[in-house]
């Protein structure tokens, strides 16, 4: 019993999703198609990983306990996932994991929001939950606003960097104009951005130990939400993959110089008013 | 028997209202309320603007309707979802249309969630039909696939659409100014739960009002020839930026990114050097007029979405555009 500051509880939500990279690599060389239900990608060779964001959300919290903080940290996730992915959350340093369960196999992002919002007051609160900026799978971002509402906190969207003095928490937004500061008081929700910085690798040992936590299923029916609070409001009705044929203009020349002069010949032919007089301030 | 049905085409500045996107908002917003059946109406946050009369008149709409902000100071987002929630509580209009910005990333969701209503971010389309079933179709895996959705459950409907999915298509004939009401935009109730302490500052021009813009991209191999990207910017009277994976190894700041995650720029001139051309970075710029491909990979997908190419490494070939854009 010192005198020292009660420990924060922070809450990250997290989402297993199909490996993005790998998503992009079939999409761009052409390969990427859509499996028979016509909502979901094909491709098995996808690996599922956790959604990068949420990754950048629990290096924000080892961050804080890098910098004194006493931490506790849950990482929560909605559905079924597989046990890889929940142990990388307790090598990273997750006191508990919890796993939730719900009868919808695809929840929409306002019912995920509810359903981690009544986890979080189920199991005592939470003074910081932390968020992906949004999931590479969907790209809604939804989520974080949906906890927020649903537990009445203030939300702060894309940190970059999240300080805390006592139960002050200042978050730097990453902007489309520049570094934004704000502050508010705990409780709060933040979604984190990738401008946060890679997030640490889990050691061997960590990796080994983690294998002994064990994670806490709940299934949805136990937190006391009622059909209207679950009614799903969006329905994916198919995905489909854009397609792209081009038709591009290739400019070759025996040298560097020449193919530049050629090149800035088309822009001028196709009416760019490039160069001189052209230019903005700054 | 049954009250009036409504669509808000909603615009979150004045700055925003007058640009483009507000256009491209009211044109979707007006396909929505064909079919429903619904009047258009224009909520703009902001002070008051006589222009905005003749602007929503043009496109449709039949009223206007400004939330007034207190001084020339934007209200925070804790304002603006609280004000909003309370105007979309009391009219319950069929649907709700926002311009995706960063703002409204952070700000349609909550209103949404205040209200347990149906939304949707990364619009590309979206439809409705007379029985007032609402559909759209979104982007996802960063512009790789498209997500087509059924929204349901009480309304308003919420869409956020992306710029440049919707081309502004004004009313035929002679179009009558909307009448333009005004009032203040209420403080939230329980005041402003985060304070900004220290506001952005833009350090050179806006990336998305950018007639030319050069991007850098993972194929500069090496920061150091960030500086090229610079100098070939500077020579065509152009902004420097830059692809995700360069703002993420922290070579260029986050304002500098062009992408489904960062800005979305539709200039007449889009020079992307080094970069491969991925759904993700692609999504922020295929609106440019003319896209020039500079990649040492003749296969690069940037090809395909690009009108001129040059197969030639950075490093080598900048110094030669520069100079020949140079004169010299």
């Amino acid at each position: 019993m010192g005198s020292s500051e009660p420990a924060v509880r922070i809450v990250v939500c997290a989402k297993e999703v199909p490996d993005p990279d790998a998503v992009n690599a079939y999409a761009v060389s052409g390969r990427l198609t859509i499996g028979e239900d016509g909502k979901t990608i094909a491709q098995a060779a996808v690996p599922l990983l956790m959604n990068a964001y949420d990754e950048q959300a629990i290096e924000a919290v080892l961050r804080l306990r890098d910098a004194g903080h006493e931490c506790s940290l849950t990482v929560v996730t909605v559905g079924t996932t597989r046990p890889e992915y929940l142990r990388k959350a307790g090598a990273l340093g997750a006191d508990e994991i919890v796993q939730i369960h719900h009868k919808a196999a695809h929840p929409d992002t306002l019912v995920v929001g509810t359903l981690l919002a009544a986890y979080i007051r189920s199991s005592g609160g939470a003074d910081l939950v932390l968020c992906g900026r949004q999931a590479s799978d969907d790209d809604q971002g939804v989520v974080p606003a949906a906890v927020a509402e649903e537990l009445s906190f203030p939300l702060v969207t894309m940190a970059r960097e999240i300080r805390l003095v006592g139960r002050q928490l200042t978050v730097v937004r990453a902007t489309p104009d520049g570094d934004e500061t704000v502050e508010c008081t705990l409780p709060a929700v933040v979604s984190v951005s990738s401008e946060l910085g890679t997030p640490r690798m889990p050691t061997a040992r960590d990796v080994i130990a983690a294998r002994a936590k064990k994670p806490t299923l709940i299934d949805s029916a136990a937190l006391g939400l009622d059909d209207r609070a679950l009614a799903p409001r969006l329905i994916l009705r198919s995905l489909v993959v854009p397609q792209k044929t081009g038709s591009c203009e290739f400019i070759e020349a025996d040298s560097s110089a020449n193919t530049a002069r050629a090149l800035v010949n088309r822009l001028r032919d196709l009416g760019l008013a490039i160069g001189s007089g052209a230019s903005p301030s700054g | 028997m049954s009250t009036k049905k409504t669509v808000v085409a909603c615009s979150l500045s004045m700055r925003e209202a007058r640009s483009e996107s507000a256009q491209e908002v009211l044109t979707a917003a007006r396909l929505l309320a064909e079919p429903l059946g619904a009047s258009l109406t224009w909520l703009v946050v902001g002070d008051a603007g006589d222009d905005l009369g003749e602007i929503g008149g043009r496109f449709g709409a039949g009223s206007v309707e400004v939330l007034r902000q207190r001084g020339d100071t934007l209200p925070g987002e804790e304002a603006l979802v609280a004000a909003l929630a309370a105007a979309f509580e009391q009219e319950r209009p069929q649907a709700v249309v926002f311009a995706q910005s960063f703002i409204a990333r952070s700000v349609v969701p909550r209103v949404a969630a205040r209200l347990r209503s149906p939304v949707l971010m990364n619009v590309l389309s979206a439809a409705a039909s007379a029985g007032g079933a609402v559909s759209a179709t979104a982007s996802a895996f960063g512009g790789d696939t498209h997500a087509r959705y059924d929204l349901v459950g009480d309304p308003p409907h919420f869409l956020s659409l992306l710029p440049r999915a919707v081309s502004p298509l004004p009313v035929a004939g002679l179009a009558r100014p909307a009448q333009v009401v005004e009032r203040e935009l209420p403080a939230p109730a329980e005041g402003d739960r985060v304070r900004v302490v220290e506001r952005p500052r833009l350090l050179g021009p806006r990336l998305e009002d950018a007639t030319i813009v050069v991007s850098g991209g993972r194929g500069l191999g090496d920061p150091s020839r960030y500086q090229l990207i610079e100098a070939l910017a500077e020579a065509l009277g152009g902004v420097a930026a830059a692809s995700r994976p360069l703002v993420d190894e922290g070579w260029v700041a986050a304002s500098r990114q062009v992408g489904l995650t960062g800005t979305v720029v539709q200039p007449e001139l889009y020079v992307a050097v080094g970069i491969s051309g991925a759904s993700q970075h692609m999504a922020g710029c295929s609106a440019a007029r003319v896209i020039v491909a500079i990649n040492n990979d003749e296969k690069a997908p940037i090809f395909r979405y690009a009108r001129l190419g040059v197969v030639a490494d950075a490093a080598g070939f900048l110094p030669a555009l520069i100079d020949a854009l140079k004169g010299r």
